[in-house]
C-alpha cells in the first residue's frame, strides 16, 4: 500500500500526498508548481483553455501515451504514474533545447494567437493532434479542436496553423521525454494500491476489480471516480463533497473493450475514445453520435460506466443502449448480476445500483442486419454541446411494413424514456409518411418534456415529432418522395 | 514642394517601409505560444496579498432589509468584510450618468449586484466568508424585458432621433407598405480571462492597480472618485487582456474598485478575478433591442420612407447604454440612402446588470433591423434582395448624404458589393437556389449578402484624442508608451511597427509598454475600433518630434563647407538602422551613434505625442452633424443550409470582402475580420441568453452558452481585401477594422431568412434574432401550418 501519487510533470517526478492529491490538476500546476501557462476560464471542461498532454505509461511497449485532456476536471490523484506535459514544457525540454515545437512555430507564423488566453490549450491539444498523425487533414484538426475555444481568432489562422505545423521539425512526446526512466521510477509501484488522505478526505486507487468491491462493501458511502468529467465539474461548482474516495482509473481490467458475439462489450472504465474507434466500422450510427460527444479531451478519460451512472436523461449514450437492450453487469460484494438498462433506471438519479455495488461491464448487442437504426443527438451547438433532445429509433422491416418498432428518446422526461404506445401503434403499419405523422401525435402523448437553458417544451414536442419523419426520409428516400 | 510630389513621397515612404506592411507576428505570440505572457492570475502573488470576492444580491429587484455578516467576520482567514457602509460618500459612479451604486445599497437592481466585498488569507477562507454572509431582503416584481419596460415607461436618458425628408408622408404615399416588429437577442462578450484586478497600496495614500481594462484613465478617475483620492494617487496599469470586445470598456471599474477599496483599507496587495459563471452572471452584455418599423416602398424596390423605432435593454444603469442607442442609430442606414428617414431610439431600463460595449457598440443592432426590412421586401416583392440592395445603395455623386447630414465621401459600397458578387458566384448560386429547395427533402438552402458601412470615431468628440510617449535610448533602442490597451487586436504590434518606420529602425529596435496612467494620462478607452488611428498616431507624432531633433542634429554633423554642403534637415534620411545626408551617398552614420552623440549635446531624446481627430463633431439634440471621420465598408455573402427537421443549422460557405485602407499589417487585420465575423456569426446564429422569470441568467457558462465552436467555421471561408489607397484621413492611409467584420454576421441571419423563404406558404414567421435552431423550427413548422 503505498500513502502518496507519483506524478510526473514535463518529465520530472514529483510525489504528492495530503491535500494536494485531491486537488484538480490545473491547480496544482498554477498553485503548487507556479506554472502559470496553463489557463483557467471554465472550470468545467467546456473551453480547453486548461488542455495539457496526459501521457500514460504503456509498460509493455515502454513508451507513455499522451492525451489532451482537460487539466481542470482531472484529480491529481487519478494521474498517479503519468507524465502530465504543459506549455511550458514543450520546448523546455532537453531534445528541443528551448526551440519551440512545431506547432509553437506555426501558431507565430500564422497569427493564431490574438489575446493570447486561448493559445496553451490550443498549442497542447494541437501537439496531441501530432502525436496520432503525421500529416492531418484540414478536418483532422477541426475534429480534433472541438474542445477548445477561441473568442479572438474567428479559428480560420488557426486550422492553417496546423496545416502548416511542420512535424518534421519537432519530436514527439516520447523523445522528448525519454519513457525508460519514468518507466523505471514507477516501476512495480504501479501495482500498488494507494490510500492518499488529507485532514478530510481519503482516496483509495485499487488496481483490481475485487479491491475497488471489498473497499466499497467496508465504506457503501464512498464516491466514485472514474474520468471525473461528471464529477470534476460537480466538485469545482461545489455540488460534490464527498470525504472518501475510490478511484477506478488504475483497474486496468474495467478499461478493455471488444466486439465479441455480435455485440459491444465494454468494461465500465473503457473511454470514449476508445470505444469511437472500435466501432467507427460496426455502428457508424453511434461513431457519429460519439464524434459530438463532448470533446476529444472529453473522451479521452470520460467512460461508458460513468455515462449510465451519472444517470442524467440527456445522456448521449443511452438512447442507443435503451433500443439495443444493453446488459448491466453490476458487481458487489455478493458476486455479479445483470440488469437490462431499460429496467435500471428508476426516476430522475435514481437507479437500481445496490450500496456496495458497482458497475463493472456493459454489453450492446449490435442490431440485426435487417434493422434499421437512427439515432439523434440535437443540441444548441453541434460539437461539445449537451444534448437538448435526444433519440434512437430501431424498425425492423420487410418491404414497406413495419415489423417492430423501438424508441427511445432523451431530454423529455426525467430519465430517458421508451415509448411504448408509439412502439405498438408502429408495428405492422406501412412506413410512410402518414404513419409517421400519427406516431408523432402518439409521442407526445406519451412524453412530458420541460423547458429549460437548452430550449422550450414546444422545441422538444415538435423536435419529437418530426425525428420520426426525419427517420423515415432517412431510411426511405425514395418512398418518402412519393 | 508641390502637392503631388509630396504625396508621391509618401507614397514611396510607404513603399519602402521596413516594418509598415508587413504582417510581423502579434507583439506577444511567443509569449502566447509558451504560456509565458502573464494576465491577471498569473502575476506572482505577494507575500500579503489578499483573496478577494464578493457576495451578491439574490434578487433582481427589491430591498435590503438587513445584512448580516458576523459569521464572516469570524472565519478564521477572513480579513474584512465591506459593504457600502465603508465606501464613503461617492458609492456611485458611472461613465455617462452617475448613477451605478458600486456596493448595492437599499435597493436591489439585478441578480449577483455587488453588495459584500470579503477579504481573506486563502481561497477557501474566501469561500466560507461569503458563505456565511446572511443577505435578508424583500424581492419586488422585476422587469425583465424590453416590452415590459416600455410597458411600465422605465427608461434611461432622454428619447434620441434622427430625421431626414418627411417619412411620414414618403410612407403613407408609397405604393408599397409593410410594418413589423423585429427582436434583437443580446450577447455575451466571452472574453476568455474574466474580469480580474489587484490593487498595491502606495505610499501617501497611493494605489497602484492592475487592471485587466480597456480604459487605465477611467479605472483611475473612478478609483479616486469612490475612495476619496486625487487622480494623481492612483495609478492604473494593463499589460494586456485575454480577451475584452468592449466588455472591459466600464464593467472592469467594479473589480478594480473592490480590490482598491481593500488595500486601501487593509494596507495589504489584494487580488479579484472573477470565475466564468460570475462574470457571466453579473457583467453587462450586448443590449437586447425591439425594432418596430415601418417601410413605404416602390414595386421594384426602392425604398421611399423607413421609420424605425428602436428600444434597447439597457439594464439596471445607464453604463454606455445611450451612446450605444447613438451609434444604433446612425447605422440604422446601413450602407443604403434613405431620402426619407426616422430613426428614434430609447434606452429602456431592467433588472439585468447593465449592458455595455460590445464589438459594434449598437451598431449591428441597427444593421440587422434594416436588413431584416430589406429581406422581407425582397420576399414580398419576389425579387432578389441583392438587386434591392444595389438599387438602393448610396451614390457616388448624388444620393450620398446621411440621414444625419454626413457626405458619404469614399464610397466603395457598389463596387465592393459588385466584385464580392463577381468572386463569390452569387448570382449563379442564387439561380440554383430553387431547384435545390424543391429537390432536397432533407435540407433547405438560402444565401445572403449583407453590406456594412461602419462610421469611424467616437461619437463624443472629446474622446478623438491620444497621447503618447517616446523614449529613445543611447543605444538606439525605444520605448513607447500609449493609453491604448492591448487585449490580442495587435495594436502594440502596430505601433512598434509604425514606430520603427518613422525612426528607420528594425521592428525590434522598439518596444511597447504597458499601458499606465503615470505614463499616458487623460486617455480615452481603446475602443470605436480607432485603437489604432489615435494612438498610433499620436506615437507617430511623438516619434517626429524627437526625429526632427537628430534630424537637425545630423546635419550639423553631415554639413561639408567644403563641399559647399551647408547643414539641410530636410536631407537627413533615417532608414535601415543608418542616419545619413541624402546628398552624400555612402556617408551615414548607425542611428544608435547619432543617439548617443546627441545625448551628449544634450538634446532631449524623449517625447510626447499628441492627436486629435480633425472635424468630427456631431449634435445629439438635432441628429445632425459629421460624427465620422470616415468608414470601414466590406460586404459578406452567407450560404446556409437547415435541416428541415430538426432546424438544425450549417454555414457551408461565407465570402467576404473588406475595405480596411492599406493595412499596415495585413494579417494581424485579417485575423480581426475573421475573427470578428465568427464572432458576429455567432450572434445571430447560436448565441442564446436565457433567463428564468426571476432574472437569473441560466446561460452563464460555456457549458449553457454556446460561441461557436472551430467546426462552426465555414467549411469554405473565403476572406480578402478590398485594394484601396485613398483614406487620405488615417494613419499610413490605414483603415480601423475592430467592429466592422462583426457586422458582416449578419448575412449568416439573412441567409436563414432567405432560405425559409422558399417554403410555400406566403406567412411571415417573423424570424427574430438569434436564428437558433429552436427559433429556425419554431418558423419551419409555422410555415408548415399556416
Ligand atoms: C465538457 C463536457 C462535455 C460533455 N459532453 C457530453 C456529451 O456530449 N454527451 C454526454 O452524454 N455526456 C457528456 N458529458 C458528461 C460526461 O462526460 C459523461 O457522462 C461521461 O461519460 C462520464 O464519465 P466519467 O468517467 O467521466 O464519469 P465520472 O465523472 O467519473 O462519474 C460519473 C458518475 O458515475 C459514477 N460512476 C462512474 N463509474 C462508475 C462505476 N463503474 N460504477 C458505479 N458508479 C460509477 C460516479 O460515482 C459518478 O456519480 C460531458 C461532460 C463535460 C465536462
Ligand atoms: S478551464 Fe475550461 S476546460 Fe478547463
Ligand atoms: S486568441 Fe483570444 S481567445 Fe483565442
Amino acid at each position: 500500500m503505498r500513502d502518496y501519487i507519483l506524478l510526473f510533470v514535463n518529465g520530472k517526478r514529483n510525489r504528492i500526498d495530503g491535500a494536494d492529491a485531491f486537488r484538480t490538476v490545473s491547480d496544482f500546476l498554477r498553485g503548487v508548481l507556479n506554472l502559470c501557462g496553463t489557463k483557467i476560464v471554465c472550470s468545467e471542461g467546456d473551453c480547453g483553455s486548461c488542455s495539457v498532454l496526459c501521457g500514460t505509461p504503456d509498460f509493455q511497449n515502454r513508451r507513455f501515451s499522451y492525451k489532451p485532456i482537460d487539466s481542470c476536471i482531472r484529480f491529481v490523484y487519478q494521474l498517479d504514474g503519468c507524465n502530465i506535459v504543459t506549455v511550458e514544457g514543450l520546448a523546455d525540454n532537453e531534445v528541443q533545447g528551448g526551440k519551440l515545437n512545431c506547432v509553437q512555430q506555426a501558431m507565430i507564423d500564422c497569427h493564431g494567437s490574438q489575446c493570447g488566453f486561448c493559445t496553451p490549450g490550443f498549442v497542447m491539444a494541437m501537439t496531441g493532434i501530432l502525436e496520432d498523425s503525421n500529416s492531418p487533414s484540414e478536418n483532422d484538426w477541426r475534429r480534433g479542436l472541438t474542445g477548445n475555444l477561441c473568442r479572438c481568432t474567428g479559428y480560420s489562422p488557426i486550422i492553417e496553423a496546423g496545416l502548416r505545423s511542420d512535424t518534421k521539425s519537432s519530436a514527439s512526446m516520447n523523445d522528448c521525454f525519454e519513457p525508460t526512466a519514468m518507466l523505471d521510477a514507477i516501476g512495480n509501484a504501479a501495482s500498488q494500491e494507494i490510500t492518499v488522505t488529507s485532514n478530510t478526505q481519503t482516496i483509495y486507487s485499487p488496481t483490481t476489480i475485487d479491491q475497488a468491491v471489498q473497499y466499497l462493501v467496508q465504506y457503501p458511502e464512498v464516491k466514485i471516480v472514474a474520468g471525473a468529467t461528471d464529477v470534476g465539474v460537480q466538485f469545482n461548482k461545489g455540488n460534490c463533497e464527498a470525504e472518501v474516495w475510490l478511484d477506478l482509473n488504475r483497474v486496468w481490467s474495467m478499461k478493455t473493450v471488444s466486439l465479441t458475439g455480435g455485440a459491444i462489450v465494454a468494461g465500465a472504465g473503457a473511454t470514449w475514445s476508445d470505444i469511437e474507434i472500435l466501432i467507427e466500422n460496426d455502428l457508424p450510427q453511434f461513431h457519429q453520435i460519439l464524434t459530438w460527444f463532448g470533446s476529444p479531451q472529453i473522451r479521452n478519460v470520460g467512460t461508458i460506466g460513468g455515462n449510465i451512472v451519472n444517470a442524467s436523461p440527456i445522456a448521449d449514450s443511452l438512447p442507443l443502449m435503451f433500443v439495443c437492450n444493453a446488459e448491466l453487469q453490476l458487481t458487489g460484494g455478493d458476486g455479479t448480476r445483470e440488469v437490462n438498462i431499460n429496467d435500471f433506471y428508476q426516476g430522475y438519479k435514481k437507479f437500481d445500483l445496490q450500496p456496495g455495488e458497482l458497475l463493472s461491464q456493459i454489453r450492446i448487442p449490435l442490431p440485426e442486419d435487417d434493422e434499421e437504426l437512427r439515432l439523434y443527438k440535437i443540441s444548441r451547438r453541434q460539437d461539445l454541446d449537451i444534448s437538448s433532445f435526444t433519440g434512437a429509433i430501431k424498425m425492423k422491416l420487410s418491404g414497406r411494413k413495419i415489423r417492430s418498432a423501438v424508441i427511445a428518446y432523451g431530454a423529455v422526461g426525467p430519465v430517458v424514456l421508451r415509448l411504448p404506445k408509439t412502439e405498438s401503434f408502429l408495428a405492422g403499419k406501412e412506413l410512410n409518411e402518414e404513419t409517421m405523422v400519427a406516431a408523432g401525435e402518439i409521442v407526445v402523448s406519451e412524453i412530458k418534456p420541460i423547458t429549460d437553458v437548452r430550449g422550450g417544451d414546444e422545441y422538444r414536442l415538435q423536435l419529437a415529432r418530426n425525428v420520426l419523419l426525419k427517420f423515415l426520409h432517412e431510411v426511405r428516400p425514395e418512398g418518402a418522395l412519393a | 514642394m508641390n502637392e503631388h510630389s509630396q504625396n508621391l513621397l509618401e507614397r514611396v515612404k510607404v513603399l519602402d517601409g521596413k516594418s509598415v506592411g508587413k504582417s510581423i507576428p502579434h507583439d506577444s505570440a511567443i509569449g502566447h505560444v509558451t504560456g509565458s505572457a502573464p494576465y491577471i492570475d498569473d502575476l506572482p502573488r505577494r507575500v500579503d496579498e489578499l483573496f478577494v470576492g464578493f457576495a451578491g444580491s439574490p434578487f433582481a429587484a427589491g430591498k435590503i432589509v438587513s445584512v448580516e455578516l458576523d459569521d464572516a467576520q469570524k472565519v478564521e482567514g477572513v480579513v474584512c468584510v465591506l459593504t457600502h457602509n465603508d465606501v464613503g460618500p461617492h458609492n456611485i459612479f458611472g461613465p455617462l450618468f452617475c448613477d451605478e451604486p458600486f456596493l448595492a445599497d437599499g435597493e436591489l437592481l439585478y441578480i449577483g449586484q455587488p453588495l459584500v466585498i470579503v477579504a481573506a488569507e486563502t481561497q477557501a477562507a474566501l469561500a466560507e466568508g461569503i458563505n456565511r454572509i446572511v443577505i435578508n431582503a424583500t424581492a419586488s416584481e422585476p422587469v425583465l424585458s424590453v416590452d415590459e419596460a416600455i410597458k411600465q415607461k422605465k427608461f434611461i436618458g432622454p428619447r434620441r432621433q434622427i430625421k431626414c425628408g418627411d417619412p411620414e408622408t414618403a410612407i403613407n404615399n408609397a405604393p408599397e407598405k409593410l410594418s413589423g416588429t423585429f427582436y434583437i437577442g443580446g450577447q455575451e462578450q466571452f472574453y476568455l480571462e474574466s474580469q480580474a484586478a489587484i490593487a498595491f497600496p502606495g505610499e501617501q495614500d497611493q494605489l497602484i492597480v492592475h487592471s485587466s481594462t480597456q480604459n487605465t484613465t477611467e479605472i483611475q478617475t473612478m478609483v479616486a472618485e469612490v475612495l476619496g483620492l486625487s487622480m494623481h494617487q492612483v495609478v492604473c496599469i494593463c499589460k494586456r487582456m485575454g480577451g475584452a470586445f468592449g466588455g472591459k470598456e466600464t464593467q472592469a471599474v467594479i473589480p478594480a474598485l473592490m480590490v482598491s477599496l481593500v488595500a486601501q483599507r487593509t494596507g495589504r496587495a489584494a487580488r479579484i478575478v472573477y470565475d466564468k459563471d460570475t462574470d457571466m452572471c453579473v457583467t453587462g452584455k450586448r443590449h437586447a433591442y425591439v425594432c418596430n418599423w415601418e417601410v413605404g416602398f416602390k414595386p421594384d424596390g426602392q425604398i421611399v420612407g423607413l421609420k424605425c423605432d428602436f428600444y434597447s435593454d439597457g439594464g439596471a444603469a445607464a453604463d454606455l447604454s445611450t451612446s450605444v442607442m447613438e451609434r444604433t442609430l446612425l447605422h440604422a442606414d446601413n450602407s443604403y440612402f434613405f431620402e426619407h428617414a426616422q430613426f428614434n431610439g430609447q434606452v429602456c431600463k431592467t433588472n439585468v446588470p447593465p449592458n455595455t460595449a460590445f464589438r459594434g457598440f449598437g451598431g449591428p443592432q441597427a444593421v440587422a433591423a434594416t436588413e431584416n426590412i430589406i429581406e422581407r421586401i425582397a420576399e414580398y416583392l419576389k425579387i432578389d434582395a441583392f438587386d434591392l440592395r444595389l438599387k438602393n445603395t448610396y451614390g457616388q455623386t448624388d444620393r450620398n448624404v446621411t440621414p444625419y447630414g454626413q457626405l458619404f465621401s469614399g464610397n466603395h459600397m457598389s463596387e465592393i458589393m459588385e466584385t464580392l458578387a463577381e468572386s463569390s458566384n452569387y448570382r449563379h448560386r442564387v439561380a440554383k437556389l430553387p431547384g435545390r429547395n424543391s429537390t432536397d427533402r432533407m435540407n433547405l438552402h438560402g444565401i445572403s449578402m449583407t453590406p456594412v458601412k461602419f462610421g469611424i470615431s467616437f461619437t463624443t468628440k472629446f474622446l478623438n484624442q491620444a497621447n503618447a510617449l517616446v523614449n529613445v535610448y543611447t543605444d538606439g533602442t525605444i520605448q513607447v508608451s500609449t493609453g491604448g490597451t492591448e487585449m490580442g487586436q495587435g495594436l502594440n504590434t502596430k505601433i512598434r511597427q509604425l514606430v520603427a518606420d518613422e525612426f528607420g529602425v528594425g521592428y525590434s529596435s522598439v518596444i511597447v509598454m504597458p499601458t499606465s496612467t503615470e505614463k499616458n494620462n487623460n486617455t480615452s478607452p481603446t475602443a470605436a475600433s480607432a485603437g489604432t488611428d489615435l494612438n498610433g498616431a499620436a506615437a507617430v507624432n511623438g516619434s517626429q518630434i524627437i526625429k526632427k531633433r537628430l534630424a537637425d542634429f545630423a546635419a550639423e554633423i553631415f554639413a561639408s563647407p567644403e563641399k559647399g554642403l551647408i547643414p539641410s534637415p530636410d536631407h537627413i534620411e533615417f532608414a535601415g538602422g543608418i542616419v545619413s545626408d541624402v546628398r552624400q551617398p555612402g556617408s551615414g552614420i548607425p542611428f544608435s551613434e547619432l543617439c548617443n552623440r546627441a545625448r551628449l549635446e544634450r538634446i532631449d531624446l524623449g517625447a510626447r505625442g499628441f492627436y486629435k481627430t480633425p472635424g468630427v463633431d456631431f449634435n445629439r439634440e438635432t441628429g445632425k452633424g459629421n460624427p465620422f471621420l470616415y468608414y470601414t465598408q466590406g460586404a459578406a455573402v452567407a450560404e446556409v443550409s437547415i435541416d428541415r427537421f430538426t432546424g438544425e443549422l450549417t454555414v457551408p460557405r461565407v465570402d467576404l470582402l473588406m475595405d480596411i485602407g492599406k493595412s499596415i499589417n495585413p494579417k494581424v487585420d485579417m485575423g480581426q475580420i475573421t475573427g470578428g465575423f465568427i464572432q458576429g456569426m455567432g450572434w445571430v446564429t447560436a448565441e442564446c441568453l436565457v433567463y428564468d422569470e426571476k432574472g437569473n441568467l441560466l446561460s452563464h457558462s460555456p457549458t449553457t452558452y454556446k460561441i461557436p465552436a472551430i467546426t462552426d467555421v465555414p467549411p469554405e471561408f473565403n476572406c480578402a481585401f478590398f485594394p484601396n489607397d485613398d483614406n487620405l484621413h488615417c494613419v499610413r492611409r490605414s483603415k480601423a477594422v475592430g467592429e466592422p467584420p462583426l457586422l458582416l454576421g449578419v448575412a449568416a441571419w439573412a441567409a436563414v431568412k432567405n432560405a425559409l423563404s422558399f417554403l410555400p406558404s406566403d406567412h411571415d414567421p417573423n424570424l427574430s434574432l438569434p436564428a437558433t435552431g429552436e427559433e429556425i423550427l419554431r418558423c419551419l413548422t409555422e410555415q408548415a401550418n399556416g
